[in-house]
Protein backbone atom coordinates (compact mmCIF):
# COMPACT_ATOMS: atom_id res chain seq x y z
CA UNK A 1 0.00 0.00 0.00
CA UNK A 2 3.00 2.24 0.31
CA UNK A 3 3.69 1.86 -3.39
CA UNK A 4 2.29 5.28 -4.21
CA UNK A 5 3.73 5.26 -7.72
CA UNK A 6 1.15 2.76 -8.94
CA UNK A 7 -1.62 2.87 -6.32
CA UNK A 8 -4.14 5.71 -6.64
CA UNK A 9 -2.88 8.62 -4.64
CA UNK A 10 -3.75 12.14 -3.59
CA UNK A 11 -1.28 14.99 -3.24
CA UNK A 12 -0.91 16.65 0.14
CA UNK A 13 0.50 20.19 0.25
CA UNK A 14 2.16 21.30 3.48
CA UNK A 15 3.64 24.75 2.90
CA UNK A 16 4.84 27.30 0.36
CA UNK A 17 7.90 29.54 0.27
CA UNK A 18 10.10 31.59 -2.04
CA UNK A 19 13.03 29.76 -3.57
CA UNK A 20 13.62 26.04 -3.62
CA UNK A 21 16.05 26.00 -0.74
CA UNK A 22 17.88 22.90 0.44
CA UNK A 23 16.34 19.43 0.40
CA UNK A 24 14.43 18.42 3.47
CA UNK A 25 16.14 16.16 5.99
CA UNK A 26 15.84 12.59 4.64
CA UNK A 27 14.62 11.35 8.03
CA UNK A 28 11.50 13.44 7.65
CA UNK A 29 8.77 11.11 6.42
CA UNK A 30 5.62 13.23 6.38
CA UNK A 31 2.27 11.47 6.64
CA UNK A 32 1.85 7.79 7.34
CA UNK A 33 1.82 5.62 4.25
CA UNK A 34 2.87 8.52 2.06
CA UNK A 35 5.64 8.65 -0.53
CA UNK A 36 8.77 10.75 -0.19
CA UNK A 37 8.41 14.48 0.42
CA UNK A 38 9.01 16.50 -2.74
CA UNK A 39 9.75 20.14 -3.44
CA UNK A 40 7.41 21.29 -6.19
CA UNK A 41 7.76 24.58 -8.09
CA UNK A 42 4.64 26.76 -8.28
CA UNK A 43 5.33 29.72 -10.51
CA UNK A 44 7.90 31.78 -8.62
CA UNK A 45 7.22 29.89 -5.40
CA UNK A 46 8.05 26.43 -4.12
CA UNK A 47 5.92 24.06 -2.15
CA UNK A 48 6.54 20.87 -0.22
CA UNK A 49 4.18 18.07 -1.20
CA UNK A 50 3.71 14.37 -0.68
CA UNK A 51 1.75 11.60 -2.40
CA UNK A 52 -0.58 9.85 0.01
CA UNK A 53 -2.75 6.78 -0.64
CA UNK A 54 -6.22 7.79 -1.85
CA UNK A 55 -8.03 5.18 0.18
CA UNK A 56 -6.77 6.27 3.58
CA UNK A 57 -6.81 9.98 2.69
CA UNK A 58 -10.35 10.15 1.33
CA UNK A 59 -12.86 12.47 2.97
CA UNK A 60 -14.57 9.65 4.76
CA UNK A 61 -11.46 7.86 5.87
CA UNK A 62 -9.72 11.03 7.02
CA UNK A 63 -12.69 12.22 8.97
CA UNK A 64 -12.83 8.96 10.80
CA UNK A 65 -9.12 8.74 11.39
CA UNK A 66 -8.72 12.34 12.52
CA UNK A 67 -11.42 11.74 15.07
CA UNK A 68 -9.21 9.20 16.79
CA UNK A 69 -6.96 10.95 19.27
CA UNK A 70 -3.88 8.88 18.55
CA UNK A 71 -4.14 9.17 14.76
CA UNK A 72 -4.92 12.85 14.97
CA UNK A 73 -1.86 13.43 17.10
CA UNK A 74 0.43 11.55 14.71
CA UNK A 75 -1.05 13.36 11.72
CA UNK A 76 -0.80 16.77 13.35
CA UNK A 77 2.75 16.20 14.50
CA UNK A 78 3.81 14.90 11.08
CA UNK A 79 2.36 17.99 9.42
CA UNK A 80 3.99 20.30 11.94
CA UNK A 81 7.38 18.61 11.55
CA UNK A 82 7.35 19.05 7.76
CA UNK A 83 6.22 22.69 7.99
CA UNK A 84 8.84 23.51 10.61
CA UNK A 85 11.67 21.84 8.67
CA UNK A 86 10.63 23.55 5.42
CA UNK A 87 10.49 26.95 7.14
CA UNK A 88 13.84 26.50 8.87
CA UNK A 89 15.72 28.03 5.93
CA UNK A 90 13.46 30.94 5.10
CA UNK A 91 9.93 32.11 5.67
CA UNK A 92 7.24 29.65 4.63
CA UNK A 93 3.45 29.82 4.58
CA UNK A 94 1.85 26.80 6.21
CA UNK A 95 -1.34 25.35 4.80
CA UNK A 96 -3.86 23.74 7.14
CA UNK A 97 -3.58 20.09 7.99
CA UNK A 98 -4.63 17.75 5.16
CA UNK A 99 -4.83 20.16 2.24
CA UNK A 100 -5.30 17.48 -0.42
CA UNK A 101 -5.62 17.41 -4.21
CA UNK A 102 -6.40 14.65 -6.69
CA UNK A 103 -3.17 15.23 -8.61
CA UNK A 104 0.01 17.25 -8.63
CA UNK A 105 -1.33 19.34 -11.50
CA UNK A 106 -4.49 20.23 -9.61
CA UNK A 107 -2.41 21.16 -6.59
CA UNK A 108 -0.19 23.36 -8.70
CA UNK A 109 -3.16 25.09 -10.33
CA UNK A 110 -4.83 25.79 -6.97
CA UNK A 111 -1.61 27.12 -5.45
CA UNK A 112 -0.94 29.33 -8.47
CA UNK A 113 -4.39 30.85 -8.16
CA UNK A 114 -3.52 31.93 -4.64
CA UNK A 115 0.01 33.16 -5.40
CA UNK A 116 -0.80 36.81 -4.53
CA UNK A 117 -2.05 35.77 -1.09
CA UNK A 118 1.08 33.73 -0.53
CA UNK A 119 3.24 36.67 -1.56
CA UNK A 120 1.43 39.02 0.80
CA UNK A 121 1.70 36.53 3.62
CA UNK A 122 5.40 35.97 2.98
CA UNK A 123 6.07 39.69 2.99
CA UNK A 124 4.33 39.92 6.34
CA UNK A 125 6.21 37.12 8.09
CA UNK A 126 9.67 37.43 6.55
CA UNK A 127 12.25 37.69 9.33
CA UNK A 128 9.61 37.18 12.01
CA UNK A 129 8.45 34.35 14.21
CA UNK A 130 5.37 33.55 16.23
CA UNK A 131 5.66 33.38 20.01
CA UNK A 132 2.99 31.99 22.26
CA UNK A 133 2.55 33.68 25.63
CA UNK A 134 0.20 32.33 28.26
CA UNK A 135 -0.68 33.47 31.74
CA UNK A 136 -1.98 30.89 34.20
CA UNK A 137 -3.45 31.69 37.57
CA UNK A 138 -2.05 29.19 40.03
CA UNK A 139 -4.27 27.59 42.62
CA UNK A 140 -3.35 28.57 46.16
CA UNK A 141 -0.77 26.12 47.41
CA UNK A 142 -2.05 26.30 50.98
CA UNK A 143 -5.57 27.09 52.20
CA UNK A 144 -6.02 30.79 52.90
CA UNK A 145 -5.46 31.63 56.56
CA UNK A 146 -8.58 32.36 58.59
CA UNK A 147 -9.19 36.09 58.19
CA UNK A 148 -10.14 36.57 61.86
CA UNK A 149 -8.53 33.86 63.95
CA UNK A 150 -10.81 33.54 66.94
CA UNK A 151 -9.12 33.13 70.32
CA UNK A 152 -11.85 30.78 71.46
CA UNK A 153 -13.58 28.28 69.24
CA UNK A 154 -16.50 30.15 67.70
CA UNK A 155 -19.83 28.41 67.60
CA UNK A 156 -20.39 27.00 64.15
CA UNK A 157 -23.30 29.24 63.24
CA UNK A 158 -24.75 29.37 59.78
CA UNK A 159 -23.87 33.02 59.56
CA UNK A 160 -20.19 32.40 60.30
CA UNK A 161 -20.13 29.68 57.72
CA UNK A 162 -21.66 31.96 55.09
CA UNK A 163 -19.22 34.73 55.97
CA UNK A 164 -16.32 32.35 55.54
CA UNK A 165 -17.64 31.26 52.17
CA UNK A 166 -18.06 34.85 51.06
CA UNK A 167 -14.57 35.83 52.15
CA UNK A 168 -13.11 32.87 50.35
CA UNK A 169 -15.02 33.85 47.22
CA UNK A 170 -13.78 37.43 47.45
CA UNK A 171 -10.19 36.30 47.91
CA UNK A 172 -10.48 34.09 44.85
CA UNK A 173 -11.97 36.94 42.85
CA UNK A 174 -9.14 39.26 43.91
CA UNK A 175 -6.52 36.75 42.87
CA UNK A 176 -8.20 36.33 39.52
CA UNK A 177 -8.47 40.08 39.08
CA UNK A 178 -4.78 40.48 39.85
CA UNK A 179 -3.90 37.79 37.32
CA UNK A 180 -6.02 39.50 34.66
CA UNK A 181 -4.17 42.75 35.36
CA UNK A 182 -0.87 40.92 35.17
CA UNK A 183 -1.88 39.51 31.81
CA UNK A 184 -2.77 43.00 30.58
CA UNK A 185 0.57 44.30 31.75
CA UNK A 186 2.39 41.50 30.00
CA UNK A 187 0.33 41.95 26.82
CA UNK A 188 1.14 45.66 26.62
CA UNK A 189 4.81 44.97 27.21
CA UNK A 190 5.04 42.26 24.57
CA UNK A 191 3.07 44.37 22.09
CA UNK A 192 5.87 46.92 22.23
CA UNK A 193 8.05 44.32 20.51
CA UNK A 194 5.44 42.76 18.26
CA UNK A 195 4.03 43.48 14.82
CA UNK A 196 0.76 41.67 15.35
CA UNK A 197 -1.15 39.70 17.93
CA UNK A 198 -3.97 37.24 18.27
CA UNK A 199 -5.87 36.11 21.33
CA UNK A 200 -6.95 32.51 21.56
CA UNK A 201 -9.42 30.79 23.79
CA UNK A 202 -7.64 29.89 27.02
CA UNK A 203 -6.94 26.22 27.42
CA UNK A 204 -9.25 24.45 29.81
CA UNK A 205 -8.30 22.97 33.13
CA UNK A 206 -7.99 19.59 31.46
CA UNK A 207 -5.07 20.92 29.44
CA UNK A 208 -3.46 23.19 32.00
CA UNK A 209 -3.91 20.84 34.91
CA UNK A 210 -6.43 21.40 37.64
CA UNK A 211 -3.99 23.39 39.72
CA UNK A 212 -4.06 26.38 37.36
CA UNK A 213 -6.58 28.38 35.34
CA UNK A 214 -5.51 29.96 32.10
CA UNK A 215 -6.12 33.70 32.02
CA UNK A 216 -4.51 34.56 28.72
CA UNK A 217 -3.53 32.57 25.65
CA UNK A 218 -2.01 34.92 23.12
CA UNK A 219 0.32 34.76 20.16
CA UNK A 220 2.57 37.52 18.87
CA UNK A 221 4.44 38.06 15.64
CA UNK A 222 7.91 39.19 16.71
CA UNK A 223 10.95 40.15 14.59
CA UNK A 224 13.63 37.47 14.86
CA UNK A 225 16.18 39.94 16.17
CA UNK A 226 13.92 40.86 19.06
CA UNK A 227 13.37 37.37 20.41
CA UNK A 228 16.03 37.78 23.10
CA UNK A 229 14.36 41.02 24.18
CA UNK A 230 11.04 39.25 24.44
CA UNK A 231 12.46 36.54 26.67
CA UNK A 232 14.27 39.06 28.86
CA UNK A 233 11.12 41.11 29.17
CA UNK A 234 9.06 38.14 30.26
CA UNK A 235 11.73 37.08 32.72
CA UNK A 236 11.70 40.55 34.23
CA UNK A 237 7.91 40.70 34.47
CA UNK A 238 7.70 37.32 36.18
CA UNK A 239 9.30 38.94 39.21
CA UNK A 240 6.76 41.78 39.33
CA UNK A 241 4.28 41.76 42.24
CA UNK A 242 1.31 41.43 39.87
CA UNK A 243 2.56 37.98 38.95
CA UNK A 244 2.75 36.56 42.44
CA UNK A 245 -0.18 34.20 41.82
CA UNK A 246 0.51 33.61 38.15
CA UNK A 247 2.79 31.69 35.93
CA UNK A 248 3.91 32.91 32.51
CA UNK A 249 4.57 30.38 29.78
CA UNK A 250 6.44 31.37 26.65
CA UNK A 251 6.95 29.03 23.72
CA UNK A 252 8.56 29.71 20.41
CA UNK A 253 9.79 30.49 17.90
CA UNK A 254 6.90 28.98 15.95
CA UNK A 255 6.38 29.14 12.24
CA UNK A 256 3.94 32.10 12.12
CA UNK A 257 0.86 29.92 11.60
CA UNK A 258 -1.41 32.56 13.09
CA UNK A 259 -0.12 35.50 11.09
CA UNK A 260 -0.02 34.53 7.45
CA UNK A 261 -3.68 35.21 6.76
CA UNK A 262 -4.60 38.86 7.20
CA UNK A 263 -8.10 38.04 8.44
CA UNK A 264 -6.97 36.19 11.52
CA UNK A 265 -5.07 38.65 13.67
CA UNK A 266 -4.78 42.23 14.89
CA UNK A 267 -1.99 44.34 13.51
CA UNK A 268 -0.02 46.49 15.93
CA UNK A 269 0.63 50.10 14.92
CA UNK A 270 3.98 50.33 13.17
CA UNK A 271 5.83 52.70 15.48
CA UNK A 272 5.72 52.64 19.28
CA UNK A 273 4.50 56.25 19.31
CA UNK A 274 1.49 55.33 17.22
CA UNK A 275 0.58 52.42 19.41
CA UNK A 276 -2.99 52.57 20.61
CA UNK A 277 -3.43 53.28 24.30
CA UNK A 278 -3.73 50.39 26.67
CA UNK A 279 -7.49 50.64 26.64
CA UNK A 280 -7.71 49.90 22.94
CA UNK A 281 -8.71 46.28 22.88
CA UNK A 282 -8.10 43.95 19.99
CA UNK A 283 -11.48 42.99 18.65
CA UNK A 284 -11.50 39.49 20.04
CA UNK A 285 -10.09 40.17 23.42
CA UNK A 286 -12.98 40.56 25.83
CA UNK A 287 -14.54 37.15 26.21
CA UNK A 288 -11.21 35.38 26.28
CA UNK A 289 -10.28 36.80 29.60
CA UNK A 290 -13.08 35.01 31.27
CA UNK A 291 -11.86 32.05 33.20
CA UNK A 292 -13.98 29.07 32.21
CA UNK A 293 -16.60 28.65 34.90
CA UNK A 294 -15.74 25.04 35.56
CA UNK A 295 -12.06 25.89 35.95
CA UNK A 296 -12.78 28.72 38.37
CA UNK A 297 -15.26 26.63 40.27
CA UNK A 298 -12.82 23.81 40.83
CA UNK A 299 -10.48 26.11 42.69
CA UNK A 300 -11.64 26.41 46.26
CA UNK B 1 3.06 18.93 41.63
CA UNK B 2 6.64 18.28 40.70
CA UNK B 3 5.47 15.75 38.14
CA UNK B 4 3.41 18.34 36.38
CA UNK B 5 6.14 20.90 36.62
CA UNK B 6 8.71 18.72 34.92
CA UNK B 7 6.22 17.89 32.24
CA UNK B 8 5.33 21.52 31.63
CA UNK B 9 8.76 23.08 32.15
CA UNK B 10 7.19 26.51 32.36
CA UNK B 11 10.38 28.14 33.54
CA UNK B 12 12.46 27.02 30.58
CA UNK B 13 10.98 28.61 27.48
CA UNK B 14 13.84 27.55 25.25
CA UNK B 15 13.42 23.94 26.20
CA UNK B 16 9.86 23.91 24.87
CA UNK B 17 10.85 23.76 21.26
CA UNK B 18 8.04 24.33 18.80
CA UNK B 19 9.02 21.20 16.90
CA UNK B 20 7.83 19.10 19.83
CA UNK B 21 5.51 21.60 21.48
CA UNK B 22 2.48 20.60 23.49
CA UNK B 23 -0.21 18.98 21.41
CA UNK B 24 -2.79 21.60 22.37
CA UNK B 25 -0.46 24.34 21.09
CA UNK B 26 0.22 22.52 17.84
CA UNK B 27 -3.42 21.61 17.28
CA UNK B 28 -4.67 25.13 17.58
CA UNK B 29 -2.14 26.16 14.96
CA UNK B 30 -2.19 23.46 12.31
CA UNK B 31 -5.90 22.79 12.04
CA UNK B 32 -7.14 25.91 10.35
CA UNK B 33 -4.35 28.42 10.55
CA UNK B 34 -2.07 29.30 7.71
CA UNK B 35 -3.49 30.19 4.33
CA UNK B 36 -6.58 28.12 3.77
CA UNK B 37 -7.14 27.05 0.18
CA UNK B 38 -9.85 24.68 -0.95
CA UNK B 39 -8.44 21.24 -1.63
CA UNK B 40 -10.09 18.65 -3.87
CA UNK B 41 -10.72 16.49 -0.86
CA UNK B 42 -12.88 18.42 1.52
CA UNK B 43 -12.08 17.93 5.14
CA UNK B 44 -14.33 19.94 7.39
CA UNK B 45 -11.65 21.32 9.64
CA UNK B 46 -14.20 23.19 11.67
CA UNK B 47 -15.82 19.90 12.45
CA UNK B 48 -12.47 18.31 13.17
CA UNK B 49 -11.67 21.17 15.46
CA UNK B 50 -14.89 20.67 17.36
CA UNK B 51 -14.04 17.05 17.81
CA UNK B 52 -10.56 17.86 18.88
CA UNK B 53 -11.71 20.18 21.59
CA UNK B 54 -12.52 17.02 23.43
CA UNK B 55 -9.80 15.02 21.79
CA UNK B 56 -7.40 17.66 22.92
CA UNK B 57 -8.67 17.44 26.44
CA UNK B 58 -8.38 13.72 26.23
CA UNK B 59 -4.79 13.71 25.05
CA UNK B 60 -3.63 16.41 27.39
CA UNK B 61 -5.34 14.65 30.23
CA UNK B 62 -3.68 11.38 29.35
CA UNK B 63 -0.31 13.11 29.18
CA UNK B 64 -0.84 14.70 32.54
CA UNK B 65 -2.39 11.67 34.11
CA UNK B 66 0.28 9.31 32.85
CA UNK B 67 2.86 11.42 34.64
CA UNK B 68 0.79 11.33 37.76
CA UNK B 69 0.12 7.60 37.42
CA UNK B 70 -3.66 7.82 37.25
CA UNK B 71 -6.13 6.46 34.74
CA UNK B 72 -9.43 8.17 35.42
CA UNK B 73 -10.00 8.98 31.74
CA UNK B 74 -10.82 5.38 31.00
CA UNK B 75 -14.13 5.72 32.78
CA UNK B 76 -14.96 9.37 32.18
CA UNK B 77 -18.23 9.52 30.25
CA UNK B 78 -17.38 13.00 28.99
CA UNK B 79 -14.66 11.42 26.89
CA UNK B 80 -16.91 9.06 24.99
CA UNK B 81 -17.27 9.92 21.35
CA UNK B 82 -19.72 12.37 19.94
CA UNK B 83 -20.96 9.60 17.71
CA UNK B 84 -22.36 7.80 20.72
CA UNK B 85 -24.25 10.90 21.77
CA UNK B 86 -25.57 11.44 18.26
CA UNK B 87 -26.75 7.84 18.18
CA UNK B 88 -28.79 8.41 21.31
CA UNK B 89 -30.29 11.55 19.89
CA UNK B 90 -31.13 9.80 16.64
CA UNK B 91 -32.77 6.91 18.49
CA UNK B 92 -34.76 9.40 20.52
CA UNK B 93 -35.96 11.07 17.38
CA UNK B 94 -36.99 7.78 15.80
CA UNK B 95 -38.96 6.82 18.89
CA UNK B 96 -40.76 10.13 18.90
CA UNK B 97 -41.66 9.79 15.22
CA UNK B 98 -42.96 6.33 15.90
CA UNK B 99 -45.05 7.71 18.74
CA UNK B 100 -46.49 10.31 16.42
CA UNK B 101 -47.33 7.61 13.90
CA UNK B 102 -49.09 5.47 16.45
CA UNK B 103 -50.98 8.34 17.97
CA UNK B 104 -51.30 11.09 15.39
CA UNK B 105 -53.95 12.94 17.39
CA UNK B 106 -51.89 12.76 20.57
CA UNK B 107 -50.74 15.96 22.14
CA UNK B 108 -47.03 16.20 21.33
CA UNK B 109 -46.93 19.95 21.42
CA UNK B 110 -44.28 19.83 24.07
CA UNK B 111 -41.96 17.96 21.75
CA UNK B 112 -39.74 20.95 21.05
CA UNK B 113 -39.56 21.59 24.72
CA UNK B 114 -38.44 18.07 25.39
CA UNK B 115 -35.78 18.33 22.73
CA UNK B 116 -34.47 21.46 24.34
CA UNK B 117 -34.38 19.85 27.72
CA UNK B 118 -32.59 16.88 26.29
CA UNK B 119 -29.91 19.21 25.03
CA UNK B 120 -29.38 20.56 28.49
CA UNK B 121 -29.03 17.37 30.40
CA UNK B 122 -25.92 17.87 32.44
CA UNK B 123 -24.17 14.65 31.49
CA UNK B 124 -24.51 15.48 27.81
CA UNK B 125 -23.85 19.13 28.11
CA UNK B 126 -20.22 19.01 28.98
CA UNK B 127 -19.04 18.22 25.50
CA UNK B 128 -21.53 20.26 23.58
CA UNK B 129 -20.85 23.35 25.63
CA UNK B 130 -17.18 23.03 24.84
CA UNK B 131 -18.10 22.71 21.20
CA UNK B 132 -20.15 25.86 21.23
CA UNK B 133 -17.42 27.78 22.99
CA UNK B 134 -14.97 26.64 20.42
CA UNK B 135 -17.16 27.70 17.55
CA UNK B 136 -17.56 31.14 19.05
CA UNK B 137 -13.87 31.45 19.59
CA UNK B 138 -13.07 30.46 16.08
CA UNK B 139 -15.49 32.94 14.63
CA UNK B 140 -13.86 35.71 16.55
CA UNK B 141 -10.37 34.78 15.54
CA UNK B 142 -10.95 34.28 11.87
CA UNK B 143 -14.08 36.00 10.69
CA UNK B 144 -14.86 34.68 7.24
Amino acid sequence: MTDTTTAPHAVCVFAVRRGRGPDLPPALSGHEGGGPLRLMPVGALWSVVQDVPSDTYSEESLHGRLSEPATLERCVRAHHAVVTAFAARGAAIPLPLATLFHSQERARTALLAHAPRFERGLARIAGRAEWAVKVNLLATSAPAPEPTPAPTPTPATGRAYLNRLRERGQAREQRRERAVQAAELLDRAVLSLADATVRRRPHSAEVTGRDRAQIMNAAYLVPEDRAAELLALVEQLRAAPEFQDSEVEVTGPWVPYSFVDAASFTEVASSPGDRPPATAEPRDRGPHETVPQDAAGSRA
Amino acid sequence: MSDLDTWRTPQAPHAVGPADGSLADILERVLDKGIVIAGDIKIDLLDIELLTIRVRLFIASVDTARKAGIDWWETDPALSSRAARDDLREENRRLRDRLDELDPAGDHADRKDRELRQDHQPHQDHGSRQDRDSRQDRTKETPR
